[in-house]
């Protein structure tokens, strides 16, 4: 009789601590071992046949359907250049270089990858694409992140808090990959002061 | 006699702690390779909801609270078209503006992408994408004239159901409309055929004879 508790004793322990593994492994979208370059780190993507069992139980679990590899790249941003957590109490500047690809889109999110609800900032725009930005003389170009109205290219943060950006390389180039890219390519994310 | 506490028998606790990781593991290793095939909010189940099989559906524009599916750039118009090879392959064919970003991804109800491109890769501005099960596509390729080259690109899909889900990028906020209508000029067919699977060819390869005709 002992014997037997014990038994079921240890398949409890084993199934719990084994669903709590999967738990931790999907419950956060976003939570995977991915190419990083500087602050970015890429989106998972599913090929065709195999792939990572980890990114298809976490897309499927969160339900995002992500870039196939020819329509573009994904990256996320939930700190600046610096390391530290991207907080709608500071300004940012994004700028610097972007890879060379057909169209981008930069958008900010809350920290969970949701758009944030007009009423919570000054003006209703959750993001830029490259179509959109002005451009210095040399074609580059520098976006403001702050709560209150910039000159330029603003992008409105919501308070409080954390939140994420999302970096889209549409259409861009099958021969250069996620893991290729490297983090001088890749726009810099550059806090200034903070309140 | 009275034994020792189990702590204080290193090699039987130890034991014990080896099965418990054992059966971890294998729970572990079990939900992550079922998960994708009960996970209920899947891509596929969120887009099965707001669509009819066979048919190009506009997914409403993506906004605070209205994220159809996550992670989706406010950017881009949404539309998508879910199959069901069972009814016969499916087929996806317009006509594609110039310049234009459009993505068309391929994906199986499990969520594998089986297949992505972009308006790039169009012939002509034309896009005609034929999704098949093996044995469908070897009765289409048993039907094609010997001298002339497919006009259209076939695809095997994994699975026998999935969603064709195709974004279309606004430069502009104001060019929202003009993508989502970029969206819905594109037609989207897997009409259920009864019969063999011979016959449902001569169905499909007359009809694509028709819109080759008129254009």
């Amino acid at each position: 009789m002992k014997q037997f508790l014990k038994i079921t004793a240890t398949a409890l322990a084993g199934a719990a601590l084994g669903l709590a593994a999967t738990y931790i492994m999907v419950s956060n979208g976003l939570s995977l071992d991915r190419a990083l370059a500087g602050p970015w780190r890429a989106m998972p993507q599913v090929p065709a046949t195999g792939g990572d069992p980890y990114a298809r139980a976490l897309i499927a679990r969160s339900g995002q359907a992500p870039l196939g590899v020819a329509e573009g790249l994904a990256f996320t941003a939930s700190v600046d250049s610096g390391g530290r957590k991207l907080d709608a109490a500071c300004d940012y500047r994004v700028s610097g270089t972007m890879p060379g690809t057909r169209f981008w889109t930069l958008t900010v999110t809350d920290a969970e990858g949701r758009l944030v609800a007009p009423a919570a900032i000054p003006v209703a725009r959750a993001g830029f694409t490259s179509s959109e930005i002005l451009r210095d003389g040399q074609g580059g170009f520098d976006i403001r992140l702050a709560r209150e109205a910039r000159a330029g290219n603003w992008l409105p943060l919501a308070q409080p808090g954390a939140f994420m950006l999302t970096l889209r390389l549409y259409d861009f180039p099958l021969s250069l990959r996620a893991g290729a890219l490297a983090a001088a390519e890749m726009p810099a994310i550059v806090a200034e002061q903070c309140s | 006699m009275k034994r020792k506490p189990l702590l204080l028998r290193p090699f039987e606790g130890l034991a014990w702690l080896v099965a418990i990781l054992c059966v971890a593991g294998v729970v572990h290793l079990v939900t992550i390779f079922i998960l994708p095939h009960i996970a209920p909010h899947s891509a596929y189940a969120r887009i099965a909801q707001q669509t009819t099989t066979g048919k190009l559906i506009l997914l409403p524009a993506i906004g605070p609270g209205r994220e159809i599916l996550p992670y989706e750039d406010p950017a881009v118009a949404l539309a998508a078209c879910t199959f069901d090879l069972a009814r016969g392959p499916a087929r996806l064919r317009g006509q594609l503006a110039a310049d234009a970003l459009m993505m068309l991804s391929f994906h199986a109800q499990y969520g594998q992408t089986f297949y992505a491109m972009t308006d790039r890769s169009a012939l002509r501005g034309r896009i005609e994408v034929v999704i098949a099960t093996r044995a469908q596509l070897d009765d289409i390729e048993a039907n094609d004239a010997e001298d002339e080259l497919p006009q259209e690109l076939r695809l095997e899909a994994p699975a026998r159901q999935g969603f064709i889900l195709l974004r279309a990028l606004a430069e502009r906020p104001s060019l929202m409309d003009e993508a989502r209508g970029r969206l819905a000029s594109l037609t989207c067919e897997n009409t259920r055929t009864d019969g063999s699977g011979r016959a449902l060819v001569g169905i499909l390869g007359a009809q694509s004879t028709l819109a080759l005709a008129r254009d």
